[in-house]
């Protein structure tokens, strides 16, 4: 415990014994509360029941509506009395009750004169009350004090306003957005508390106009701000500034950067660290311009306060993401916090300097955090374990003692998340650095001897199962993989039994010896081990069961081509029958929630009628409402869905957004609609679609939406059919046509007469992007190799000056509609080599499989090595076609 | 957002706690994430040295006031600057209400300015107020109050003193 500052006394014993609130309950105090309702109010006695209702809600007690109810009811009875440090309680506990809206209207009136009171602490208090209870409809009677209150001389009380309309601005937005000037007058104000609110309130109201938010800043940066607390928001939003314009491409000049680069020199610490990151995290800052920077968070490396110090190493380890070089000059003040006192920083300054650190310096690290590792907590271990990753990766020749390390923290005390980071480590590095393989595999053999978490255990024997086989002297891994069979638990052993089958398999000696292991646990005692047992034993036997070696191959090594997740769904679905299940007709589509769908949901329903029907997303549901629509039952399996193309722009009267459904020899366009009208109702929605420019394409039919009220979506479709099998791309027109009725909104009636009107929709596209579902494989190696190698096709490509090789690998990822496999999706910042591993199911379910490696040389120029394996040799050309296209 | 400002005594007892905008559900994590975060590591600081810890997206800023002591928990623009700067005002109002770092009895018997401190400094999430002796005005804590305070205290003792002597 801390050492108090106090002398301590003969009295502080009792003072630890002796609590007011000793023996409190809920029940007495509410007894209690009936003072509130004396005639005569004793001002003391109140405000020490108030305060034990607070001491209650404060130990989490929680009262029922009534009890609230009647303490509210009571507590109003306390306006009558003139004492000021009462009111001051009252207003506290108001806010703590949260009355409902019905109950609200009895303080409203005692509130609002408050409001007008000479007392400024009244008028502050008041004003935060009644922002806290009320609703928009009163919020209008009191906007006219509020804007008197935004420009009260009283700060507090002009605080007071403003931070209400900050909370405000969230449930009452065009109510607050009218106080623009008076807010505007705020931030003038001479007042440090009150520039700050008004600065965060006004931007706020004009956060959506980027012209009015670069001009607010722009004066203020002429002008003295005098909050600190101001200027740091002065910083931000002025790299915000700069940030959208890199965004928009206006690139080259920096308009706040001096305004930045001076508060450097500010005195107020928190100003000079906020510049400080604000310049470190501007896009393609030149390391000239970072260098003041750097050298400000250096000095805070060895600051006596805890907070700047962590202010400054948390900022250098962002930096050192992206600009490892430019921090290189830290690493002697970084070293010396590797033993600082708040673990916190310790770490943040260790997995900075495995960034920024060299090779030679690799060993003298380690030293260091194998003394540090010991003391800090599993969270902050599993930051180190993850940087140590990184590292290696880095310096692959450093491998054995970054391996020897992590293979000795495995074998201290841990949590689960603490070993699954280590053996995750320890298998990407196995599978980056081939010399790593068979240390690293018998590290994690040893692992496996005492590891109490099933999950790892089972996860590992699987690794082992792959990677096993290939390594110079396989058969020292049995007696690991053996020994989970007689020790484990079932899960365990049904695992082990996986692995050793498939040593048996790719291992032509250890077959004999393997079959024997595996005869014994046909008498395990769990139904699984003893199924698998006997299953691999027929497959290693090779008694019928698969049919040729690629089959085993297959069945063994072999990925489940349909996500986990829809395979889940599916057997959920499946009712039992004389049918059996089908496993080909899992869907192989990996599910995402479109991004405009997630808002969809997000936005409450505040139109007439009913609620508006649950927004349409995912492959199943497309399938389910596709299936329920008897025209297209003869279209046969749904194939893909694509993701909701936009074809208004945002807030439109009407917003109308496309899915494309591909089947076999059809293609059916989804039109979503949502009229955004209040007072229209729309009838008779149709999409008319220009084909011209799809040749191969012939519109079959359309099915029109019968009524599209306010706020409502529906949907309107349009089939078009295609050559079976072919990956036809085209262009489609669209036109909105319908019959517009006007709506009473008092009634809720339309009118009878309606007019026909349309409304122009952007154009969207087929691609061949389209034809081909993002399936993912597990181990892509093991893919690839099982892939018949004469169906590849390798050719290189110039794609041209890009601002980096992600920009390239996305546009590729995105022209192919495919999935990334093994987080190759990721580009180091800074990198000038890459490969990228795509894997994907083209029309006519052939797996589809590509290697995709870049390459930038110093003038941004991008190459980009494809070479594609696919099931069918015209796909792998057909996707080469696709590139070159694009 | 200032997600979280707790009070614990020192074996690690909510005294305060006000959450904003962290559901009902997470909020037993946080109070014992916290407390235990203050077990490992507040044992032998000085008062009011601030001590920093981040998890995930979120920053602590937390110190030891007397015998009791003060979690901060903020994310987004409430950094670890901007809690630090928020904890230094609450530590300032917290010892002018108790005229030195309090005990846990201290703490208690001062509970309900505390609370209406703890009201004018943070605000649904937001920091209001940053002027102590403007707090101290607002809680009705002016200057002479205090002074009055004290006097009155100061002539109870030795009322007590002398009732002991002549009881002897």
């Amino acid at each position: 415990m801390a050492q108090p500052l106090v002398k301590k006394d003969d009295d502080h014993d009792d003072d630890l014994e002796f609590s007011p609130f000793m023996g409190i309950e809920k029940g007495a105090v509410l007894q209690e509360a009936r003072v509130f309702n004396d005639p005569q109010l004793d001002p003391r006695r109140c405000s020490q029941v108030i305060t034990k209702l607070l001491y209650l809600l404060n130990q989490g007690e929680s009262f029922t509506k009534v009890e609230a109810t009647e303490v509210f009811f009571s507590v109003t009875k306390l306006f009558q009395s003139k004492d000021t440090g009462l009111r001051r309680m009252v207003y506290l506990i108001i806010k703590e009750l949260s009355p409902s809206a019905d109950e609200v209207i009895i303080v409203t009136s005692s509130l609002m004169k408050d409001m007008n009171s000479k007392i400024d602490m009244y008028r502050a208090n008041a004003i935060r009350v009644l922002c806290r209870i009320i609703d928009g409809t009163l919020l209008t009677q009191i906007e006219r004090y509020l804007k008197q209150a935004i420009v009260d001389k009283n700060p507090v009380v002009s605080s007071a306003a403003l931070v209400s309309g900050l909370h405000m601005l969230k449930t009452n937005p065009e109510i607050v957005k009218r106080w623009s000037n008076e807010v505007q007058e705020a931030v003038q104000s001479r007042a440090p508390l009150v520039q700050f609110h008004g600065l965060a309130l006004l931007h706020q109201i004009r956060q959506n106009d980027r012209l009015a938010v670069s001009k607010l800043v722009g004066t203020l940066t002429r002008g003295a701000v005098r909050s600190p607390l101001a200027q740091c928001l002065l910083i931000r939003y002025s790299s915000q500034i700069i940030r959208d314009m890199s965004n928009h491409g206006q690139s080259g000049e920096r308009p706040f950067y001096e305004f930045l680069e001076g508060c450097l020199r500010h005195k107020a610490e928190m100003v000079i660290l906020e510049a400080a990151r604000a310049i470190t995290e501007l896009d393609g800052v030149p390391r000239q311009d970072l260098a003041p920077a750097i050298t400000v968070l250096q000095l805070f490396l060895s600051s006596p306060k805890p907070v700047l110090r962590f202010a400054a190493v948390r900022t250098l380890n962002k930096v050192a993401m992206t600009h490892p070089m430019a921090v290189t000059n830290c690493n002697i003040d970084m070293e010396s916090l590797i033993s600082d006192q708040n673990r916190s920083i310790a770490t943040l300054a260790i997995t900075t300097l495995l960034k920024t650190g060299n090779e030679s310096s690799v060993e003298r690290l380690m030293k260091q955090i194998t003394n540090f590792m010991s003391d800090i907590a599993d969270e902050f271990k599993i930051v180190v374990v993850e940087a140590i990753r990184s590292l290696c990766i880095k310096f692959p020749l450093k491998y054995r003692s970054l391996m020897n390390f992590l293979s000795n923290i495995l074998r201290e005390e841990g949590g689960f998340e603490y070993k699954r980071a280590i053996v995750d480590s320890i298998v990407t590095i196995i599978r980056d650095i081939p010399d790593a393989k068979e240390n690293g595999l018998l590290h994690l053999c040893e692992f496996i001897e005492d590891c109490e978490f099933t999950y790892l255990s089972t996860q590992i024997l699987h690794f082992l199962g792959i990677e096993g086989p290939n390594t110079s002297d396989p058969s020292k891994y049995i007696r690991y993989i053996y020994n989970r069979v007689h020790l484990e638990n079932a899960t365990v052993r049904a695992a082990a039994v996986c692995t050793l089958a498939k040593f048996g398999f790719m291992v032509e000696a250890l077959k004999p010896r393997i079959t024997v292991l595996l005869k014994r646990c046909i008498y395990d005692s769990d139904d699984e081990v003893r199924d698998r047992a006997t299953l691999f034993l027929s497959v290693l036997g090779n008694d019928g069961l698969v049919d040729t070696e690629k089959d085993s191959i297959g069945f063994l090594f072999g990925s489940l081509e349909a996500p986990l997740v829809n395979l889940e769904t599916s057997l959920k679905n499946y009712e039992p029958s004389e049918e059996a299940f089908d496993v080909d007709s899992v869907p192989k589509e990996v599910r995402s929630q479109p991004l405009a769908e997630k808002k969809a949901k997000d936005k409450k329903p505040t139109g007439l009628g009913a609620p508006p029907p649950a927004p349409v997303s995912g492959f199943d549901a497309y399938e389910r409402l596709l299936s329920s629509i008897p025209e297209f039952a003869s279209f046969g399996k749904l194939f893909k869905s694509s993701s909701p193309v936009e074809l208004t722009e945002a807030e439109t009267e009407y917003s109308v957004n496309v899915v494309k459904h591909i089947f076999k020899s059809h293609v059916v366009f989804q039109y979503n609609c949502t009229n955004t009208v209040p007072d229209q109702l729309l009838e008779r929605v149709n999409v008319i679609v220009d084909a011209s420019e799809a040749e191969e394409f012939s519109e079959v039919s359309s099915k029109p939406l019968n009524s599209l009220p306010y706020d409502s979506p529906g949907q309107a479709f349009v089939v078009f059919e295609k050559p079976e099998g072919v990956p036809a791309v085209g262009k489609f027109s669209n036109t909105l046509t319908f019959i517009v009725r006007e709506v009473d909104q008092s009634t809720g009636e339309a009118d009878d007469d309606g007019v026909e009107d349309e409304y122009q929709l952007e154009d969207h596209e087929i691609v061949s992007a389209d034809y081909m579902v993002n399936v993912g494989v597990s181990n892509f190696r093991n893919a690839w190799e099982n892939m018949v190698p004469e169906n590849e096709i390798v050719d290189e490509y110039g794609i041209g000056p890009r601002d980096s090789l992600a920009e390239a690998v996305n546009a590729v990822t995105d022209l192919l509609g495919m999935q990334s496999c093994e987080g190759t999706e990721t580009v180091a910042s800074n990198a000038r080599s890459h490969t990228c591993l795509l894997s994907g199911l083209y029309i006519g379910n052939v797996k589809v499989l590509v290697k995709a490696q870049f390459g930038m040389d110093s003038t941004k120029e991008i190459v980009m090595k494809l070479s594609v394996r696919a099931e069918d040799q015209s796909v792998s050309e057909a996707i080469h076609t696709l590139v070159s296209c694009g | 957002m200032i997600l979280a400002v707790l009070f614990a005594n020192s074996v690690g007892n909510v005294l305060i706690e006000r959450f904003n905008g962290v559901p009902a559900e997470e909020r037993l994590h946080w109070r014992s994430f916290l407390v235990k975060l203050g077990a490992e590591n507040l044992k032998g600081v000085k008062n009011e040295e601030l001590l920093v810890a981040c998890h995930k997206s979120v920053y602590i800023v937390y110190t030891m006031l007397g015998d009791v002591s003060i979690f901060l928990v903020g994310k987004d623009e409430y950094d670890e600057l901007a809690l630090a700067e928020t904890m230094f005002i609450i530590t300032a109002a917290v010892k002018d209400v108790c005229g030195k770092p309090p005990t846990e009895r201290v703490f208690l018997d001062k509970y309900g300015r505390i609370c209406l401190c703890l009201d004018e400094i943070v605000w649904n999430g937001l920091l209001e107020n940053t002027d102590k002796d403007r707090i101290k005005r607002l809680i009705r804590m002016s200057f002479l109050d205090s002074l009055f305070y004290q006097i009155f205290n100061y002539l109870l003792l030795l009322l007590f003193d002398q009732t002991r002597i002549n009881f002897l």
